[in-house]
């Protein structure tokens, strides 16, 4: 019998165990997203279980207010829908772009700055968002400048840093630095080589890391909350002000399809990073 | 002193990472179109030397030469040294060909001028067929060959080689290393190899520099190197070689497995030497015949097929025997012999 | 490597990275001078009245509930994640291991309040639960599961989970097959392999997780607010209240700063046992 920590035959109480809290595990992380999609088909007003009969019409009701111009509230779905992309996509692309050239050095550097470094941009990772939130609030107050989308672009790529640099450098190291002096030997210029060689070798790496970047900030809430303005605000603050009193299943069939989106980008990021373990 | 058949002239090189000296003041000088393999074992500096010559470390005292002129400061790729390396280092997203246009691209050599060459490499390592294969679907000696292309195709003032053949299966090994000689004489392009593999260093070399602790301990042709090591660590590192202590006696004769023999040594009076001899330079007859010769015991016995390997105690001494006739001869374990050492083949320096 | 990089070039390098995290160090310096402010509305003087001001029956009983509710949530993240990663590891199927990971990395990364919205049909009064319990007549009145310890804690295990699995996963992948056929030759059985080889030789990936885990947890802002409600005051949610409707500024960066505190002690903490466990195994 091949033996492993998760025996594929036989195993008796160890593997009814270890199936077991799997299962809770799944069960824990999937629940959720399952429920909230089966209620986004339901066809009654209130989100009473199980759904009575099924029908498209949150759905309808969610194109509707997408497509439908109303002036009604300060900030429709579609302009919140836009900044939300519109910041996702320049943190996307600013927190790449700092963190190939990082990655680089990082790992052709010295190794003891490297140690340092990692945990430098590890921090943001497990910064308490509240904190950090009220932070980059009273500063955007006490410097009374009018950034607009920046106010939300900036705490974001902090926060996205970590993942981004992960992902660069898993890529980086897979990289043998014979293969940068290979190019160099043929005649191109360090600059040259990684121009040549090492880019394209971490081209899936940095895919991996732009759609992380693009996922986290696309969905993140909590800085979000302190820094949201009436002109500046993305979805998710969206979704909180029209939910904060009662739950309206059209927000269901919206959430189904940023869930929809979401599993999207991480089947794509786990497929770009196949085999190798650091998701982040 | 320059003379125009030096291509290369590494003049006092030394090395120092920190605390350790890596080189020290390392001299030579290659000849042109000529095949040197530096050989030692590991961390005997060969590949930092290397790496010095292909600009990828800097020297921390001496020169480099090339026809004259001082390349010490020059950045390796203005040095343009075709370079393979121990992983060989094919680029992974490039096919075959695109790796062997690489450095002719970085040349500014395009379109026809450029894929003629490509082909006409191809053809000289004799995989005309796989221009197009990505490098992943290649088999090892295919990969190696490729590496070779892809470093001649700039036809490089020198062909450096840090350990190429290591990753490869003995029967792989062998004929890459003629088909590597046979291509180097094509080309006539002179070529530094690495290799802690004596074999190789003996099957490709013009010149073979044998290297220990960051010094040259000896820099001579291969059949030289392997008759007349120049110490005890060079002849023992070239095959297997007893080594032996050796009293001197007056008159310059020394005293060999406790017989005198007569070779004539330069070394002082009262120091104290050793002599190696080679296992295949000892012939062993039956013991019996008082011929003045040494008498041993057979310790150990293996018939190899073409020789008969040997372990004989001698005088508490034990000889690595190699020997084409000793099954024919009736030796067994335990057999009386008596041992007979040629002194044209006896290798003699003072105990390190 | 001498080529390789010489100093210029990698700061130059690392330049523009370090540019795009100063205003998070930024953000960090000025919470630490806005706890130590004089006033409560704006930095001015140096005071540690703010701290003192904290030393309050319910700030204790906030930290208190922030220390519990992560430590017993990181706790169940762990005792899940290890089968977990198992089980990741084993899969030869790679649409099946597909699917579990994007299952397990999900919670991490969507938008909360998408989680929440889950949560609330699931546990709420008319939830899912309550509905199916009450019409199994297993219960007459609702359970209250959510807006209370149960539903944060239930939250905070799903959110974290990844942050849990995917480090272990890598600790797994480093494990020697080895090690595991040696133990079994040995007469080991599959319990007494998992005690005595798996656990101790994953022990320094297992504990950095889990203070990850917990530094996560402790941290959250967004699960407790939207499942706790005002009753379930963790540290995040409390450091709202005292800017939101008490415009006590130092007073929320002083609480900042103890959280802050909490959670690199943890941090250090785990990073030392784990030198120095790890030290042992090597001798």
């Amino acid at each position: 019998m091949r033996v492993g920590l998760f025996p594929n035959e036989g195993g008796g109480s160890y593997r009814f165990v270890i199936m077991a809290l799997a299962a809770i595990g799944v069960l824990i992380s999937s629940l959720p997203v399952i429920i909230v999609t089966i209620m986004s088909f339901s066809a009654s007003d209130n989100t009473g279980f199980p759904p009575q009969a099924l029908s498209l019409r949150w759905y309808q009701e969610v194109i509707a207010l997408f497509t439908q111009a109303d002036g009604s509230s300060a900030q429709s779905v579609v302009d919140a829908t836009l900044t939300s992309l519109l910041v996702a996509v320049i943190v996307m692309s600013i927190s790449t772009l700092v963190c190939i050239p990082l990655a680089y050095a990082l790992t052709r550097g010295d190794r003891r700055i490297r140690t340092g470094m990692e945990l430098l941009f590890t921090l943001p990772l497990v910064f308490p968002l509240v904190i950090l939130g009220i932070a980059f609030l009273l500063i955007a107050e006490s410097l009374r400048l009018d950034i607009g989308i920046w106010r939300i672009v900036i705490p974001h790529i902090a926060l996205v840093l970590p993942f981004v640099l992960r992902n660069c450098l898993g890529a980086m190291s897979g990289i043998h630095p014979e293969i940068e002096e290979a190019a160099i030997s043929l005649g191109a210029s360090p600059l040259r080589a990684i121009w040549d060689v090492v880019i394209p070798l971490m081209k899936a790496g940095i895919l991996a890391g732009l759609i992380f970047a693009l996922i986290i900030s696309f969905n993140e809430f909590t800085i979000t909350f302190f820094m949201y303005t009436i002109d500046v605000s993305t979805l998710p603050i969206w979704m909180y002000s029209r939910t904060v009193s009662s739950l309206d299943p059209s927000t269901l069939a919206l959430s189904v399809f940023i869930i929809f989106a979401d599993i999207v980008l991480i089947v794509l990021v786990d497929k770009l990073i196949a085999g190798r373990a650091s998701l982040f | 002193m320059i003379t125009r058949n030096d291509h290369l002239h590494i003049d006092g090189i030394s090395k120092n990472f920190g605390d350790v000296k890596a080189l020290a003041d390392i001299d030579l000088k290659i000849q042109r179109g000529s095949f040197v393999c530096l050989l030692g074992p590991s961390g005997c500096g060969k590949t930092t030397l290397l790496r010095i010559i292909a600009g990828f470390e800097t020297a921390t005292t001496g020169r480099l030469l090339l026809d004259g002129n001082d390349i010490t400061q020059q950045p390796p790729h203005k040095r343009g040294f075709g370079m393979v390396f121990q992983s060989l280092a094919l680029f992974p997203h490039m096919t075959v060909a695109q790796n062997i246009a690489y450095g002719l691209k970085l040349r500014g050599i395009n379109g026809k001028a450029r894929r003629e060459r490509v082909d006409e490499l191809l053809n000289v390592i004799q995989l005309p067929l796989i221009a197009d294969r990505p490098v992943s679907a290649l088999s090892g000696g295919q990969r190696q060959r490729v590496a070779i292309a892809r470093a001649l195709a700039i036809q490089p003032p020198l062909f450096l080689l840090d350990e190429p053949l290591s990753a490869l299966d003995a029967k792989l090994r062998d004929s890459m290393q003629i088909e590597l000689r046979q291509l180097q004489q094509k080309f006539g392009v002179t070529t530094i190899l690495v290799t802690h593999d004596q074999h190789e260093a003996m099957m490709l070399a013009d010149e073979l520099v044998v290297m220990k602790d960051g010094a040259i301990r000896q820099s001579a042709a291969p059949a030289t190197v392997y008759r007349h090591p120049a110490d005890s660590f060079v002849a023992d590192f070239l095959g297997a070689a007893n080594l032996v202590d050796a009293g001197q006696v007056s008159g310059g004769a020394i005293q060999l497995l406790g017989r005198p023999m007569s070779i004539p040594s330069k070394h002082p009076e009262n120091t104290h030497l050793q002599a190696a001899v080679r296992a295949e330079h000892i012939t062993l007859r039956p013991a019996g015949a008082s011929d003045g010769s040494a008498v041993g015991t057979i310790l150990f016995m293996r018939d190899l097929g073409p020789l008969t390997e040997l372990v004989v105690d001698v005088a508490g001494e034990n000889l690595r025997v190699r020997s084409t006739n000793a099954a024919s001869q009736g030796m067994a374990v335990g057999s009386k012999v008596s041992v007979i050492v040629d002194p044209e083949h006896v290798s003699v320096f003072a105990a390190s | 490597m001498s080529i390789g990089l010489s100093r210029k070039r990698a700061l130059a390098f690392s330049l523009p990275a370090l540019l795009a995290i100063t205003p998070f160090l930024g953000a960090c310096f000025y919470i630490f001078r806005f706890s130590i402010s004089a006033e409560t509305g704006t930095i001015q003087g140096f005071s540690i009245r703010p701290y003192l001001d904290l030393m309050t029956p319910f700030f204790g009983r906030s930290v208190w509930l922030t220390v519990k509710l992560a430590f017993i949530a990181t706790l169940i993240a762990m005792v899940l994640a290890v089968p977990l990663a198992f089980v990741l590891t084993s899969l030869r199927s790679p649409l099946a291991r597909r699917c579990l990971t994007v299952t397990i990395l999900l919670p991490l990364i969507l938008n909360l309040l998408v989680q929440a919205y889950g949560w609330i049909l699931l546990l709420g009064p008319s939830g899912v639960l309550n509905t199916t319990l009450r019409g199994l007549g297993i219960i007459d009145r609702p359970l209250f599961l959510l807006f209370n310890e149960t539903g944060v804690l239930l939250g905070l295990v799903q959110t974290s989970l990844p942050l849990a699995v995917f480090p272990i996963v890598s600790s797994v992948r480093g494990l020697s097959q080895e090690h595991l056929e040696a133990a079994s030759s040995l007469g080991a059985s599959q319990w007494q392999t998992l005690r005595d080889i798996t656990l101790p030789l994953l022990r320094p990936g297992l504990l950095g997780a889990a203070s990850i885990v917990f530094a996560f947890n402790a941290s959250a802002f967004a699960v407790p607010l939207l499942l706790g409600g005002r009753r379930v005051q963790m540290l995040g949610v409390a450091i709202r209240d005292m800017i939101s409707p008490l415009f006590n500024w130092s007073g929320a960066a002083a609480a900042g700063m103890i959280l802050i505190g909490i959670t690199l002690f943890v941090l250090v903490f785990t990073s030392w046992l784990v030198r120095i466990t790890s030290r042992n195994v090597r001798d």
